[in-house]
């Protein structure tokens, strides 16, 4: 009897942290919407999230980013700035941006001249992050 | 002892649970791709470990992208590309009901540019409808459309409105363990948009030329919407979507992409990187366009009914 009521519990507990981190995520991406994504900025219609085990852990985002376009990225993790690390590399894996080198910034702008296929690797600050968390990227455009 | 194996067996399938219930909560939110990633770890140009097991999530660029180009290149509005509003009532199933959605939010986006307001009524009444039917009439309720006519000739506000309620669906999808009709309504979208551009490419009063790149420009998303889809193709429906997206995707392997890189400039200041990469693309013979786009037509068609 003992048994099945501890079972239950973690049963329940695990449930509960499962919905919690969905409700995490939309929280994030909402958070993350309002505060990153400029009104002049169209979104791509899409949510892009990944749950993130550990700051070792990558989520890859695959992206095509078009030419005469200005693209705003934001990119969050729970409900403060800077707990995401993204670097985007080009389709010959050349590191076209990361925002480590700026403070880890939750938005950043870019002018595409041309066509370009990019892999956008995310991944939890580990100074910031102990643990798991919700990865929230959102991709919005404008034409130049 | 009788007890004890009881307890044992309690036990065992308790954790059984667990690891499964734990495997699941995990994959939810993301594009279930498992069957198609390499399992083994795979080192990038930093040596920092990348795990590519679960965790690739593919983007398909907006319809709206594609329909802004369109208008942007001298085409005129043209009401007979569209799929036709009342064609709502012919979709039976979730599966041509997401396919449609996808295709009526990217006919929504094209209205919208062109500041056709009563067309604009009329899509948003069907996408309504078929919102409702797969579960996401919230995003596209009576406040949208209330909203909607109060924007009338904002353009700009008309598009961030539609986007703003094709992400909300698609995050409920997500949410909701949905991510076969999340990539439906991608899926749908893509074609629409493609299907314009198509037109386009064969009008003489357009810009052809940037037309005809856009599409040849297509054949990584073409790529990616295929491994969206690839986790379902035990269903048959879907199996012959992908049969017929894999056949136009092996005519764009006669679509050659030159990309050169070019270091980026970065203003630290506005917070803007410019990427200077350069690309074009090169179709390997003339009739390479033909063919895609009868392909893209006899898919489009296929989906509208």
């Amino acid at each position: 009897m003992k048994n099945r009521i501890t079972l239950l519990a973690l049963f329940c507990g695990l449930m509960f942290s499962c919905i919690s981190a969905s409700a995490q995520c939309d929280s994030i991406a909402t958070t993350c919407a309002k505060r990153n994504l400029d009104p002049s900025f169209i979104s791509d219609g899409q949510q892009y999230r990944a749950l993130l085990v550990n700051a070792d852990e990558t989520a890859e985002f695959h992206v095509t980013f078009y030419g005469g376009t200005v693209y705003r990225l934001a990119a969050c993790s729970g409900m403060t700035d800077g707990n995401l690390i993204f670097t985007i590399y080009d389709s010959q894996r050349n590191i076209l941006f990361t925002n480590g080198q700026y403070q880890n910034a939750p938005f950043w702008d870019f002018a595409v001249k041309s066509t370009v296929d990019c892999i956008i690797d995310a991944q939890l600050n580990p100074t910031t992050n102990a643990g798991s968390g919700c990865a929230v990227i959102l991709i919005g455009f404008k034409q130049q | 002892m009788l007890q004890m194996k009881k307890n044992f067996l309690a036990t065992v399938c308790g954790v059984v649970i667990t690891v499964l219930f734990l495997a699941g909560c995990k994959n939810s939110g993301q594009n279930n791709e498992k069957a198609l990633q390499p399992t083994t770890p795979k080192v990038d140009s930093n040596n920092a470990t990348l795990l590519k097991i679960n965790n690739q999530i593919f983007s398909i660029p907006s319809p709206i992208q594609t329909a802004l180009l369109i208008k942007k290149s001298g085409y005129a509005y043209n009401k007979q590309i569209l799929n036709p509003s009342d064609n709502y009532s012919k979709y039976d199933t979730k599966f041509k009901k997401a396919l449609n959605l996808g295709l009526y939010g990217a006919d929504l986006g094209y209205i919208s540019l062109y500041d056709q307001t009563q067309d604009a009524l009329l899509y948003l009444a069907s996408i309504e409808k078929l919102a409702t039917d797969i579960g996401v009439s919230d995003m596209f309720n009576a406040g949208l459309v209330k909203r909607f006519q109060q924007n009338m000739g904002k353009q700009d506000s008309l598009l961030s409105m539609v986007s703003e309620a094709f992400t909300r669906s698609d995050a409920y999808f997500k949410d909701n363990k949905q991510n076969d009709i999340s990539s439906l309504v991608l899926v749908g979208g893509w074609v629409e948009s493609l299907y314009f551009a198509v037109q386009a490419s064969t009008n003489p009063q357009a810009n052809q030329k940037d037309v005809i790149r856009r599409i040849a420009e297509q054949k990584i998303s073409l790529q990616n919407l295929v491994k969206m889809l690839q986790p379902y193709n035990n269903r048959p429906e879907y199996a012959q979507l992908i049969k017929d997206l894999t056949s136009l995707s092996d005519i764009f392997e006669h679509v050659e992409f030159v990309y050169n890189y070019v270091p980026p400039t970065v203003d630290v200041k506005n917070k803007i990187t410019n990427i200077n990469s350069t690309s074009d693309v090169k179709f390997e013979t003339d009739g390479v366009l033909k063919m895609i786009s009868d392909k893209i037509v006899a898919i489009r068609n296929q989906i509208a009914g």
